[in-house]
């Protein structure tokens, strides 16, 4: 598994080393492959996986709330339709409820929401994907992913370690953003670091990968964080348990999960 | 009754103090920059040993005019409550069986959550078993849950029509929380999954009717005695049907998820055979009891437009076929559409339209000797739910109302919820009733219009 990545990586610092100029022949240089690449890495790892995660919400007073939760996902296909199934076990007053998502890039998510104290299984109308995750600074679309065709992407720079992307929507009232950039790395192509500017140009917020490891030779992020850089509040993620290629039928991602959520695959292996 | 009010109301004051301080109490001490050494919830742990969880509430609501038929009518709502909830997985209880590769054939979960509380409006203390199950497969296809246990189907947003499960509208009314709107029964929910069709069957071996109003803690209309009557001489204490097999309770939903027009329709079908859930029907001894109910009924709910819309039908069919007997109930078509959408970031706006329909009305009109009280033979009913969330969702204000332009009566519930951590949250609202008329079906709750507040401390 070291393998793996080791030796791209050698062969980029040898690379580097012959020219002075970072750009090499083996680089990409069209944006929008690097950011279909980056996206596959990021949210398509694999044909279906699980993770546990947990979070700790930090306001700028300093306050602290926490989410945890396991999450199952499968992709309908690589790049496309996928489905998650979010079981929170903290704090108390969420824990047992469940959240199951049909992501369909290009079109509104299908969405539902269990509450165990009612025996209620709620569906719930598409919303703002750019409005807090479970009460963090994460946002609905920083977890799930957001649609590659959303934005215009272009490749900035290319230094030894990233490609340098800048991406502006494609439909300016659809974001609170007017741009981001993102540095992706070249070898895992995972975005590192994503930087949103305002129509200021003024940064606002920043999204940082701050720890990841091959899992079953995916790339994947265990700790990252999320701040905003206007109310001083922040949120770090990590993941832990991960594992890829459970098997997962489509039937896990149904009304039955949403009640009886599949022990099969929300307990950790043995 | 004042005696009683007071001390009530310092036991309430009192069991805040204690909220508070033990809610200081935790965070001080959960003062460390990050997770630490905080586990992740071990599996070892969880199935050794019984983790418990739940909540201290303490609840005080308050009427907002006199109701001059109660005797005790200070408080809609003084309590104290106390929630333990554990639950334990018992992974290779069915090891031995044919599917015991399949965890959800093989896993059995025990699920317990017991309210142990102190009512100063009722007075005394008592115990109220919230759920107590058994959830474990049978086969691959088949899931049973078998126990005390909420149940819930259908699409309608506070309007019920094919969910003919137990429902606590004492709770509703005086500002608990909406979860115990639904009351529990002791049921056994056999569900079948298949590939296209799903079907749910709950049998309910003793009829479990409603917490309605009784006459306790609410006052409410009597047609017969022409009055608004409260308890002890007008406490409504209906007879109970026997407890034999016929007289339990078998409700069935047959459902599943299709393509329309480009969006995930769920469709569903309903049958019920038992009782209505309130005792609207009057025997030959002049006490209300509980007539036979049979119900039939479909519901859709898909995307439309950016939002999504519902759609739900039940047919209502008592003993009085002809419809000729005012003592009964009249047989009814029940109808509701809505749609639910986010306005705004945050902001979400959903709306009903519900009607009912009493199928024999001309027969009634012809026996009912001309009744002033009659209900409409068209009842219409207008909900509206507004809910915006603010201050990283800490903040969370709603706006439900129901609004009959038949009956011209309606039915407020404000509510704000402030979450001050993950422990500690305030719940203040209202339920405001009013009408033009003293008998309609909101308009007899108007001296049962209320404020409160609820503190709650989950562990």
């Amino acid at each position: 598994m070291f393998k793996l990545i080791a030796k791209p990586a050698l062969m980029v610092i040898l690379a580097a080393s012959t020219w002075s100029n970072p750009l090499l022949a083996s680089d990409l240089t069209d944006a929008n492959e690097i950011v279909a690449n980056a996206n596959l890495t990021s949210y398509y790892a694999a044909n279906d996986g699980r993770s546990e995660a947990r979070m700790l919400i930090k306001d700028a007073q300093g306050r602290e709330q926490k989410r945890q939760f396991t999450i199952l996902r499968r992709d309908r296909s690589d790049g496309g339709e996928q489905d998650f199934l979010v079981v929170f076990s903290r704090p108390a007053d969420v824990r047992n409820t469940v959240f199951l998502v049909a992501k369909k890039p290009g079109s509104d998510d299908d969405r539902w929401l269990y509450l165990p104290g009612l025996d209620l299984v709620k569906r719930i109308s598409a919303g703002d994907k750019r409005t807090s995750f479970v009460g963090s600074h994460y946002f609905y679309e920083d977890v799930s992913g957001r649609g590659i065709a959303e934005d215009n992407h272009q490749l900035k720079e290319t230094t030894e370690q990233y490609y340098i992307v800048e991406n502006q929507p494609v439909d300016p009232k659809s974001a609170e953003f007017s741009r981001y950039t993102a540095w992706i790395n070249k070898s895992t192509f995972l975005p590192e670091k994503i930087e949103y500017f305002d129509e200021g140009g003024e940064l606002y917020r920043r999204v940082e990968v701050l720890a990841s490891e091959l899992v079953q030779g995916h790339e994947t992020v265990t700790k990252s964080r999320v701040s905003d850089l206007r109310s001083g509040g922040q949120t770090t993620l990590e993941f832990r348990f991960q594992a890829y290629d459970l098997g997962m039928e489509q039937a896990v991602f149904s009304e039955r999960s949403l009640r009886k959520p599949p022990r099969e695959w929300l307990r950790r292996s043995r | 009754m004042v005696v009683k009010n007071a001390s009530a109301l310092l036991r309430v004051l009192l069991s805040s103090a204690i909220v508070l301080a033990s809610a200081n109490l935790y965070s001080a001490t959960e003062d460390d920059d990050s997770w630490g050494d905080d586990a992740w919830g071990d599996e070892a742990e969880t199935e050794q040993g019984l983790q418990f969880h739940g909540f201290i509430e303490s609840a005080v609501g308050g009427r907002l005019s006199n109701d001059s038929v109660l005797q005790d009518d200070d408080f809609t709502l003084a309590e104290l409550r106390a929630r333990i909830e554990t639950e334990r997985f018992i992974d290779d209880a069915f090891s031995h069986g044919a599917s015991s590769d399949n965890a959800r054939g093989g896993s059995l979960r025990l699920s317990a959550k017991l309210d142990l509380y102190v009512d100063g409006v009722d007075g005394g203390g008592d115990l109220y078993l919230r759920e107590a199950i058994a959830d474990f497969s049978i086969s691959d296809d088949v899931d049973v849950r078998v126990g005390h246990q909420i149940l819930t189907w259908g699409t309608g947003d506070l309007v019920f029509l094919n969910d003919l499960f137990v429902k606590d509208w004492q709770s509703f009314f005086s500002g608990r929380d909406d979860e115990y709107l639904k009351a529990p029964s002791t049921s056994l929910k056999t569900s079948f999954y298949g590939d296209d069709v799903n079907i749910d069957f709950v049998w309910t071996p003793v009829f479990s009717h409603d917490n309605f109003i009784s006459g306790e803690r609410f006052s409410y209309f009597s047609p017969m005695a022409n009055s608004q009557q409260a308890a002890p001489s007008g406490k409504v204490i209906p007879v109970e049907p026997s407890k034999t097999f016929s007289h339990g309770e078998f409700a069935a939903r047959v459902h599943g998820s299709a393509q329309l027009l480009g969006s995930n329709a769920e469709w569903a079908l309903y049958g019920y055979r038992g009782f209505w859930k309130q005792p609207n029907a009057v025997n030959s001894r002049n006490q209300p009891f509980y007539s036979p109910l049979t119900s039939l009924g479909a519901s859709l709910r898909t995307n439309v437009a950016s939002g999504i819309g519902h759609t739900e039908l039940a047919w209502y069919n008592g003993d009085d076929d002809q419809g000729n007997n005012p003592l009964l109930p009249n047989n009814q078509l029940r109808f509701l559409v809505g749609y639910e959408q986010e306005l705004l970031p945050k902001l979400t706006l959903g709306v009903q339209y519900y009607f009912e329909n009493q199928l024999d009305y001309d027969a009634l009109t012809k026996s009912d000797g001309g009744s002033i009280y009659r209900v409409d033979e068209h009842r219409e009913l207008w909900t509206m739910r507004m809910t915006y969330s603010a201050m990283q969702d800490n903040l969370i204000m709603s706006w439900f109302s129901f609004y009959s332009p038949t009956d011209q009566d309606y039915y407020h519930r404000p509510s704000v919820k402030y979450r001050f951590n993950d422990e500690l949250n305030l719940t203040v609202g209202g339920n405001i009733f009013g009408g033009e008329q003293a008998h309609t079906f909101f308009g007899q709750f108007d001296d049962a219009s209320n404020v409160y507040a609820r503190l709650r401390w989950s562990y």
